[in-house]
């Protein structure tokens, strides 16, 4: 019953203690933003393991990215919708 | 010759062969016996692996088995010896050499001396339960119906007359003799026994024992009960009156020939749990058991015992008290005996060589997801039917049938041989006949009296078909082999990914994966109807059955206690259609919550049960507010009695391993100097205090004064309950909510709900 390999979450918390020293020396507004993005990657964590990548780091740098790129195409949306409504407000 | 017709009771092995009792249809019970002799086998370890061939030094090897048949030979009792060729469920067909014992009770003894002479030699069927034997051999099982041929008390055939898959089989009249002591003898020191027969109920004194012990031997006598059903007989009752009755004993036995067996008590570590089980005490011609030791006594009773018997082929009295993973070995072992399938006497498949990406692969568990948090409405949960067993019964997977490091190249997964394994026909009949019971129970009106035994029925069997899975890939099961227990969860995941796929396709949102559940969510879809259209697609992509266990009216995913933005996989809350509540992982589900807390929550859940939908759930917050300032005020105001105050909590380990005590450490040590001290496994009941130790142990002698209750404590702990409700309807501008809620709240709680905030924004659910 027992697993031989550490789990996708253990893996996770593990890569994320291994950066508390790069994190500690960032300033505490920094703190904020890098917490926002591992928190994101950690949304990911069952198509990480899914992934059974052998460098699970890779994966999780991209689940960040993939948050970071939903939010871009949200902010695009609203800025478009915003611009193509504006000349009919004016 | 004569023919008997009735139940199958018990049978073991007497002094002479075996003992069977029966039940007859005119009443009455019989003591029958019968001749049969049991055979167990060895064989080299060189010939199972196919060595035998190469140059090998000669211990295991079949210079052993000539040796162990010299040994044999001297022995003084009765063999039969012989060479014979078995089948191996993994090596194939082996020469092996057959010991056959004529008295089934010399085998246990001359198996031990015997293995520990010759220790490399392997061997096969050599500790199974008689009752195994027996049913393989006849095809019968305890409380069958059959029909046996009797010489004077000499069984010459038996002949089932039922089968184990009957789903109305007919039960056999009973007496049944209740006894119980007048308080549990781990929290106080008993005065007297309770006995009851049908409606007949009296208490007697345990002083004086010669009145108590005269008064018990003319009941035994009087009622000649079938089964003793008792409270803590195990670990108290039935050891106290052997005690006390040890210069005139009682007829607690009805088989006057046999002895009484007395089992350890024991505490071992399963499923993340420290287990207790207590010490046991086990009759001969009539059951007992302790409803206190018996394993998921609470959950399927004896209906449920009574439906494992039949379908284990275990005794009564041992399978109300093993685990379903011994039920589950129990019945692999009859489908191999039947068979001719030799069953190891220990384990040896160990796990085959795999490179670091193939380990990488091939271990993991289900597929859980993180739940999207927050509150949803018109969400549908579909569940796959025992998802797992299914699997394991569709696609063959049995340790026999996996080919290890051979995968399907388009999809990856497992690849099985196509004759049909040992685990997969062991579970089918289990599977047809739950799906079966599950559907009954569908259709049955609620006052039908069949209702309770097919609901512990299906629960039995649950439990059954649950560890199935868990000892395919157990290091200690004789059918286990850790790939076959990769490749179900393999063919799990790749199932749950088609019917999200499935879910997707059709335009369904897909909030949450859990194992062998989905929750989702479609714009306008509400009715169970709805969502039909779905279930046919999934079968269709998966060949394996789901259905729909409802459409919540609304349902709140939690995110972390430590960190609001982190979802977590088991922990919700939500009402069905039907006004059913579901909660999954919150405090009320929690073993250690008292019931002050947990009845508040559900309170709490009920109230909030009422709202038609997720829009109206809003304008019940107010009563739910008051109901928790109403329940705070109880507590503070010493109105809640501290029997609610009790927290129940599990000793993980022994007393004097603690490092830094635990409150549950705290409180069994108080009891330590007591005869018998808790073990681990066992729980302990408490209160919180004020001041030190900040514990008192519920079962100490003497009053307790109720101003010593830590009434903060209790405070913060319904606060925390009556939070996890709030929390998801507190989505919204912090500023509109927090007045409403403000005297429930402290202040650090505005950050965390900022935060939430701040989170929905992100992920777009603001």
């Amino acid at each position: 019953m027992g697993r031989t390999l550490p789990s996708s979450t253990q893996n996770f918390l593990q890569e994320q203690a291994s950066f508390a020293r790069f994190r500690r020396a960032l300033r505490r507004s920094d703190q904020v933003a890098l917490d926002d993005l591992f928190a994101s990657a950690r949304q990911h964590l069952a198509a990480a393991a899914y992934a059974a990548n052998a460098l699970p780091f890779e994966t999780f740098l991209l689940a960040m990215l993939l948050e970071e790129h939903k939010q871009v195409m949200r902010l695009r949306q609203l800025v478009e919708a915003d611009l193509h409504i504006t000349p009919g407000d004016g | 010759m004569a023919e008997l017709t009735g139940w199958l009771l018990d049978v073991y092995a007497g002094e002479q062969g075996l003992t069977i009792w029966l039940l007859t249809d005119n009443g009455e019970r019989r003591c029958l016996s019968q001749t049969f002799p049991v055979t167990f086998f060895a064989a080299s370890q060189a010939v199972r692996q196919g060595l035998d061939k190469l140059d090998l030094p000669a211990h295991g090897s079949t210079s052993d088995l000539r040796a162990a048949w010299r040994w044999l030979s001297s022995q003084s009792e009765p063999l039969r010896l012989a060479r014979a060729e078995r089948r191996d469920l993994f090596a194939g067909p082996i020469p092996v050499l057959s010991i056959e014992v004529q008295q089934p009770a010399h085998l246990p003894g001359l198996f031990r001396r015997f293995s520990a002479a010759f220790p490399n030699l392997t061997f096969y069927d050599a500790d199974l339960p008689i009752s195994l034997r027996y049913g393989a051999v006849f095809g019968v099982f305890p409380l069958c119906r059959c029909c046996v041929e009797v010489q004077g008390n000499q069984v010459k055939t038996i002949l089932a007359l039922d089968s184990p898959w009957d789903l109305d089989p007919e039960y056999p009249p009973l007496r049944l003799l209740a006894l119980e002591p007048d308080c549990n003898p781990s929290h106080a020191v008993p005065k007297g026994i309770i006995f009851s027969y049908k409606d007949i109920r009296y208490r007697m004194p345990l002083e004086p024992v010669r009145a108590l012990l005269a008064n018990l031997k003319s009941i035994l006598r009087t009622y000649d009960p079938d089964m003793l059903l008792t409270s803590w007989g195990d670990t108290w009752l039935l050891p106290k009156l052997l005690e006390l009755s040890q210069a005139n004993p009682l007829p607690l036995n009805r088989d006057p020939s046999a002895l009484i067996t007395r089992k350890e008590q024991r505490t071992y570590y399963a499923y993340g749990q420290v287990i207790y089980r207590g010490a046991q005490v086990h009759l001969a011609g009539r059951w007992h058991i302790d409803k206190y030791n018996a394993v998921m006594y609470h959950d399927y009773g004896l209906d449920g015992i009574f439906e494992l018997a039949r379908v284990t082929g275990l005794p009564v009295q041992t399978v109300a008290r093993v685990s379903p993973g011994t039920g589950i070995s129990s019945m692999q072992i009859m489908t191999a005996l039947r068979q001719g399938v030799l069953v190891p006497w220990r384990k040896q498949q160990a796990e085959a060589p795999k490179n670091l990406f193939e380990l990488v692969r091939a271990d993991m568990g289900g597929l859980v997801y993180q739940p999207t948090i927050g509150l949803h409405s018109n969400v549908a949960e579909v569940d796959f039917v025992s998802m797992y067993p299914s699997i394991m019964s569709h696609f063959n997977i049995s340790p026999e049938t996996i080919l290890p490091g051979e995968n399907d190249p388009q999809t990856g997964l497992p690849l099985t041989r196509p004759e049909r394994g040992l685990v997969p026909t062991t579970l089918q009949p289990l599977l047809q006949k739950r799906i079966a019971i599950k559907s009954q129970l569908l259709c049955l009106p609620k006052w039908d009296p069949r209702r309770k035994r097919y609901q512990a029925t299906a629960s039995a069997y649950k439990w059954l078909l649950v560890t199935c899975f868990g000892y395919l890939g157990y290091k200690n099961a004789r059918f286990g082999r850790i790939e076959s227990h990769e490749a179900v969860t393999a063919y799990g995941r790749e199932t749950l990914l088609r019917a999200k796929e499935a879910a997707e396709d059709l335009g369904f949102e897909v909030l949450h994966l859990y194992v062998d559940g989905m929750w989702i969510k479609k714009p306008a879809f509400a009715t169970p109807a709805d969502f039909q259209p779905l279930l046919n697609e999934i079968l269709t992509r998966t060949g394996l059955p789901i259905a729909l266990d409802g459409v919540y009216r609304w349902v709140a995913f939690l995110p972390s206690r430590l960190d609001a933005r982190i979802p977590v996989a088991n922990r919700y809350f939500g009402v069905f259609q039907s006004g059913e509540i579901k909660v999954r992982g919150i405090e009320l589900r929690r073993r250690d919550t008292p019931d002050f807390i947990r009845e508040t929550q559900q309170q709490m859940l009920n109230i909030l049960a009422k709202a038609p939908d997720a829009e109206h759930v809003p304008n019940l917050l107010p009563e739910v507010q008051a109901l928790v300032h109403r329940r705070l005020a109880d507590l503070k105001r010493g109105r809640v009695p501290p029997e609610k105050l009790i927290v129940r909590q599990t000793l993980s380990r022994e007393l004097d391993a603690y490092r830094s005590p635990s409150p549950a450490a705290l409180a069994a040590r108080q009891l330590a100097d007591r005869a018998a001290p808790l073990r681990p496994g066992q729980v302990v009941r408490f209160l919180y205090t004020l001041g030190k130790p900040g514990v008192r142990a519920w079962d100490l002698p003497g009053e307790m004064d109720c101003r010593t209750i830590d009434v903060a404590r209790y405070s913060t702990l319904l606060e925390r309950a009556a939070e996890t409700i709030f929390q998801p309807f507190m989505s919204e501008p912090v500023e509109t909510k927090l007045p409403l809620l403000s005297g429930l709240y402290m202040p650090n709680k505005t950050s965390l709900l900022q935060e939430q905030a701040a989170v929905n924004w992100i992920s777009g659910t603001a």
